[in-house]
């Protein structure tokens, strides 16, 4: 490293850790308001169909019940839950608070609002509703097919995308490899449900307190929804159990806010995890076949690919998911012509949407796991394929038109290989036993905020108190993966104080300044950015006051450890503290900073990951027993933080890759209601993983920093699934590989060698 | 909201007491690992729940000459830790271990495990190939003992009748020269529901070199935890050999698929069967280990 | 009906429903809402507390089988402030993410402790078996619990007390009379908080 750094680079628990030990921090779920109300969800028990009737009269008799509400009584203008701006129609408007025409199992029916959680789950139980079924259409091949039963007034194929660029080459000669990889829709099963309180105000604005990624987009939606003014809707972000994308999305806060608006009371609507899982959000599934042709030394000429993604009942950001998954290949592998086509499906089943990777890591496993099957047509190494067609630092991505700025995924590779000894380990034989073993590598590509889409930007204000400690304002949104501390490192780093004389609070439409919040990796890269320019212009203020105070030029002024030296005077030096409460008496009442920070460029993010795995042969349980993240992340910021992204980030992919899915059955409904029956990895089966970061400066990012959070997941279940592959001599490559897919896998290969 | 009368006993006639009282809704609560989500479902509020929490005299393993006895109210944890458990049958002890979580274990009782039910119900299927005789207290102050097979009759399915409760569990302890092992298979290696599980209990007559007094139970695979005769018969008789070892497993392979002809999931537990056999084999250690030719 | 709880020490009397939780008479009539509801169904461990020395699931327990017993929540592992060594141990690994799963951590740490201070990695990983966590891995998670059977050595950063740190950068009375004249410092070293003095080197 050639950066000087003090404080960044080293590890830091996260801001609010002291709380959280000792079980002090109120999370949105332990939020509560002085004569607050409870509201509970009607959910639709029937995958498509309409409501022809609802009688509410049983559950508005219950003591303690305030109201009843659905379509009948409540606004129907159609929104769209995955808005960040007031103009945004990317995304069709397709739901509204309460379906008439409910459309999957867990639709919004009616909302029962009572004076107590209890009565508010009894009083649901008593609304009579009568259905008129239609036929559930639970695949995209079953809803193209059935122009009959439009699930929207426009038809089933919610979006249609085309990305295309180059020029097909000559393919005469070409080795041509076609493979189809299916992912499952997944539970981003963030510990804690989902929730959101909202204080309906006599004055008819309102105050909501929400467990939420973005809470300016959240201020937006509600007020557009119910016609009022901006300024009265305050959106205040809280604590929250994390997210992992499934709180990105408004999907508790518009029906919340409108309870508490209609009642002008305080109303909370908690989720339980079964409500959470069906009826918030879920990680899209998807359907990829790509087709490669490549010269016979292994570097790709021609990829086409085709995505289908299953949106479920409504779009939500599935459209910008799927333009998102036709841009990331090019990313990762230099492509003479790419021509990807992606379609949005509606389904009836539950909503897809946002979730950690957007498009990435259901990409990036078709491509990933496609690999694998060019190589072994061409009887070459995995890693040597790929090393070939990698894409080299400040390619410009032919997609974005955008430099990939200091691109190292080679380098990630080839450090990868040799931690992990991969020539060795993917030398070694499977074994022909009961417990066969394999190696697998994937690598991913993701990128650094949204500039390219809009103008990117963040803003900050930081002042200085007068005992030398710093406070941040920012619409901060903590996910649980210490972006705070982030900011709090990033502005120490500048001004050359501990982090901790640093605070920062978090996002409140009322008091912090406008920002899109957590999500689209943006946060470390980004606003990261602008906590370094808005920390140095405090710096050249604070010097200036210095100066002020000194009778010293700036020019022969300089800060370090907390103090303005002054050069060529002994190294003579004032701390910081002594010029604030100097100056606010003197001369500078006030040492304060605000930017408006615009990203400058998008940067790819990398990382390249191993695996091995030991597969069962007589169970179909794959254990995978040894793990290497390899993460091309510019500059840690909070060491350990980075790390721990990746080790928690190989839990959710192994889970994707092995265990996770919510698949419906023929009449639409989830076969899991919970955590026993929708298994996350938990301790006994998680590897030790290790995390090797590629360390670098060459990209705009604070201190040459990237994103981590989401890139650290992308490459997880591909690298698994390529190992299990490598074990078995299969080619599988539908997700997960649950024991039932593996045993069959082993069977149809029997019957092939017989 | 109908009130619930709930009830602590903390002496059998306390309880017997409480049984008279019991109507079709009233729930005996044991460590209520199952039941505290059930009756907490909109319809299934009961009128009487009898906790058993305080009946701290049906908390215990003994040995009563031959015969080992275990109290209703005996955890999970107690009876994976419990010397004479352990030594007299290691296959209760090891399903035990692999219930649920440790917090599971910690509540969840054998009674309750047995009387909720549940054809993956890891004791049950233990005390199936213990051949268990069960009993049971009812609100007149009888007790009578049946078969633990004539108690489990499917799915949340018991012929115990609502003023019954299950007091004890009996079954031989098994003597030196009886081997047992419990083997599961479930979609992760610590807290999962068994997709497959059994239960393995010989005697190995030394002078004979023979396995004698076979039984094999069964669960997650039919209505019930059950014991497959025609499988035990396999290896009555038979040498504790590789060869043994392979007739046990196709065995098992054929009984699943009479226990489940048709169903969705035979495919995948028949040829699962055949892994948990050997696992449930190796762990009796009596030949070196051994693994079916895979290929 | 009424029921009589001993809870971090103090005994509570409580009126409650017959079929509410443990964890529902904690969180919403003791206003103990460090124990976390993520499942309810006792899978995910969020809600773990100890009754008696052993780790439970206060979502699948109710209330009344918890009478006359000790119950431990994350809320009765700091004495005064001061952090127990498991929570200081989270700390230092950076064990903490989103925090949700973490009092419910903490209970199923601290009961294997009690009953095994010298754990091996194994018996940490399956005493937390039944504690989901989305975020870490669980391997800061199993660290932190080595940590603090003294097994493993710390590896973030501890936060420092901010007085401290401002201390450590007050100019001594000499540079300052040097650099701004005595009057002005004058007004500096009359000002200083709690009348404290000012040293010659710094502090």
């Amino acid at each position: 490293m050639t950066q000087d750094l003090k404080y960044v680079g080293r590890s830091y628990p996260v801001h609010d850790v002291a709380q959280k030990v000792t079980g002090e921090l109120i999370y949105g779920s332990d939020f509560r308001l002085p004569g607050m109300l409870y509201a509970k969800l009607l959910l639709s028990p029937i995958a498509h169909g309409m409501v022809k009737r609802i009688d509410a009269s049983r559950a508005e008799a219950l003591p303690g019940v305030v109201k009843v509400f659905s379509h009948l009584n409540a606004p129907m203008d159609p929104f769209c839950r995955a808005r960040i701006h007031p103009g945004q129609d990317l995304s069709p408007h397709d739901e509204t608070l309460f379906s008439e025409h409910v459309r999957f199992v867990g639709d919004r029916v009616a909302a029962v609002v009572a004076a107590s959680q209890e009565v508010a789950a009894a009083a649901v139980a008593l609304i009579d509703v009568e259905y008129e079924e239609l036929p559930a259409l639970l695949t995209p091949e079953e809803a193209l097919a059935r122009d009959d039963v439009p699930i929207h007034p426009g038809g089933n194929l919610a979006y249609e995308h085309q990305t295309e660029v180059g020029e097909r080459p000559d393919l005469t000669n070409a080795v041509v490899v076609a493979s189809s990889t299916s992912t499952p829709r997944t539970h981003h099963a963030a510990l804690e449900p989902h929730v959101c309180i909202v204080q309906g105000h006599s004055t008819g604005g309102m105050t909501v307190w929400t467990t939420s990624q973005g809470v300016y987009a959240a201020r937006t939606v509600i007020a557009e929804l119910l016609k009022l003014e901006y300024h009265r809707v305050r959106v205040i972000k809280l604590p929250m159990g994390g997210s992992f994308g499934g709180k990105t999305e408004y999907i508790l806060e518009p029906v919340t806010a409108f309870l508490a608006h209609a009642t002008r009371r305080p109303v909370r609507l908690l989720f339980d995890r079964e409500e959470t899982m069906i009826a918030t959000m879920c990680r899209p599934a998807t359907a990829t076949t790509i087709r490669t042709a490549c010269t016979a030394d292994g570097d790709l000429l021609d990829v086409e690919a085709a995505t289908t993604l299953d949106a479920g009942g409504y779009a939500s950001s599935t459209p910008d998911y799927s333009i998102h998954m036709c841009k990331k290949i090019t990313k990762l592998y230099r492509v003479p012509h790419y021509d990807h086509r992606s379609r949005v499906v509606y389904t009836n089943t539950p909503v897809g949407g946002a979730a950690r990777g957007w498009g990435a890591p259901e990409i990036m496993a078709a491509t990933e796991i496609h690999m694998d099957r060019v190589a072994a047509a061409l009887r070459m190494d995995p890693v040597e394929l790929r090393l070939k067609n990698m894409v080299e630092p400040f390619d410009i991505d032919p997609v974005t038109g955008l430099s990939l700025g200091d691109a190292r995924v080679r380098e990630c590779l080839e450090r990868g290989s040799v931690a992990f000894d991969w020539a060795t380990r993917r030398a070694r034989p499977a074994g022909r036993g009961r417990i066969r073993r394999g190696v697998g590598v994937a690598c991913g590509a993701h990128k650094n905020g949204m500039f390219g889409a809009f103008p990117e930007a963040s803003n900050m204000s930081l002042k200085m108190n007068e005992d030398g400690t710093f406070e941040l304002n920012a619409s901060l949104h903590e996910v649980g993966c210490g972006i705070v501390t982030t900011m709090k490192v990033i502005v120490a780093e500048v001004l050359g104080v501990h982090p901790d004389l640093i605070a920062a609070g978090e996002a409140d439409t009322a008091t912090t300044p406008f920002d899109y919040g957590t999500y689209g990796s943006r946060v470390t890269y980004v606003v990261g950015a602008c906590a370094r320019v808005t920390a140095e212009k405090l710096k050249t203020t604070l010097i200036a006051a210095a100066a002020d105070l000194l009778k010293v030029p700036v020019e022969r002024l300089y800060a370090k450890d907390g103090a303005v030296h002054i050069r060529d005077d002994g190294d003579r030096a004032i701390a910081y503290r002594d010029i604030a409460r100097l100056s606010q008496m003197k001369s500078t009442p006030a040492i304060s900073a605000s930017t408006t920070y615009y990203a400058v460029s998008n940067p790819a993010s990398y990382s390249v990951q191993f695996a091995e795995v030991e597969v069962d042969c007589a169970t179909g349980l794959t254990a995978v027993t040894d793990f290497l993240a390899v993460g091309d992340v510019g500059q840690a910021i909070n060491r350990g933080m980075v790390e721990a992204q990746f080790q928690g980030a190989v839990q959710m992919g192994i889970g994707y890759a092995l265990y996770e899915h919510l698949d419906v059955d023929a009449a639409g409904r989830t076969g899991v209601d919970g955590f026993k029956n929708y298994h996350i990895v938990n301790a006994p089966d998680m590897p030790d993983v290790q995390v090797l970061l590629v360390e670098h400066e060459g990209d705009d990012g604070p201190f040459s920093a990237k994103s981590v959070g989401e890139i650290a997941v992308v490459p997880t279940a591909p690298a698994v699934v390529n190992a299990v592959n490598n074990a078995l001599g299969t080619t599988l490559s539908d997700l997960p590989l649950i024991p039932e897919r593996i045993v069959a896998a082993l069977h149809s290969a029997d019957e092939e060698a017989r | 909201m109908a009130a619930i009368d709930v009830t602590a006993p903390s002496t059998l006639s306390e309880l017997i007491e409480a049984l008279a009282r019991a109507t079709s809704r009233t729930r005996l609560l044991a460590g209520g690992t199952d039941l505290v989500r059930d009756i907490r479902q909109p319809g299934h509020q009961p009128d009487l729940l009898i906790d058993l929490s305080r009946l701290t005299e049906l908390s215990y393993v003994r040995l009563d000459g031959e015969m080992l006895r275990v109290g209703a109210t005996t955890t999970f944890t107690e009876l994976q830790s419990d010397a004479l458990i352990r030594e007299h049958t290691p296959c209760l002890a090891q399903a035990a271990a692999q219930v649920g979580s440790v917090q599971i274990r910690n509540v969840a009782t054998i009674a309750g495990n047995v009387a909720n039910a549940s054809p993956c119900a890891d004791g049950a299927t233990a005390l199936t190939a213990l051949g268990a005789e069960v009993s049971i207290l009812d609100g007149a102050g009888h007790v009578t003992s049946r078969p633990l097979g004539d108690v489990l009759v499917g799915p949340g399915k018991t012929t115990l009748s609502h003023d019954q409760a299950i007091i004890e569990f009996s079954f031989a302890a098994l003597g030196a020269e009886y081997r047992s092992a419990f083997a599961k298979i479930g979609s992760r290696t610590a807290v999962t529901v068994a997709r497959l599980s059994m239960a393995l209990v010989v005697r190995f007559d030394p002078v004979a070199a023979a396995l004698t007094d076979v039984r094999v139970g069964f669960g997650a695979v039919g209505e019930a935890a059950f014991r497959d005769s025609e499988l035990e018969q396999v290896l009555e008789g038979r040498p504790a050999d590789e060869e043994s070892a392979r007739l046990f497993a196709a065995g098992c392979v054929a009984a699943v698929q009479r226990s489940i002809p048709g169903r969705y999931s035979l495919p995948y537990k028949q040829h699962a069967a055949r892994g948990l056999a050997y696992d449930a084999w190796n762990a009796l250690a009596l030949c070196p280990p051994c693994e079916p030719a895979w290929d | 009906m009424n029921l009589l709880l001993t809870v971090n020490g103090i005994v509570y009397e409580v009126e409650a429903r017959p079929t509410a939780r443990l964890l529902d008479v904690l969180r919403d009539q003791l206003g103990l809402t460090g124990t976390k509801e993520g499942c309810a169904e006792g899978e995910c461990g969020a809600c773990t507390v100890i009754v008696d020395g052993k780790a439970v699931d206060s979502c699948v327990m109710l209330a009344v089988q918890a009478r006359g017993k000790e119950v431990l929540t994350v809320e009765g592992l700091a004495v005064s402030g001061e952090l127990d060594l498991l929570q200081q141990k989270f700390v230092e690994n950076g064990a903490v993410q989103c925090g949700y799963c973490t009092p419910g951590m903490l209970m199923s740490a601290k009961a294997l402790l009690m009953a095994n201070p010298l754990p091996s990695e194994q018996d940490i990983r399956i005493a937390i078996a039944g504690n989901l966590c989305r975020c870490t891995g669980y391997t800061t998670i199993v660290a932190a619990i080595r940590a603090a059977s003294g097994q493993e050595t710390a590896v973030m950063e501890l936060p420092v007390d901010a007085e401290e740190l401002a201390a450590e950068v007050t100019t001594d009375v000499e540079t300052l009379v040097a650099v701004v004249g005595a009057d002005t410092a004058a007004l500096l070293i009359t000002d200083e908080p709690g009348g404290k003095p000012r040293g010659e080197g710094g502090e």
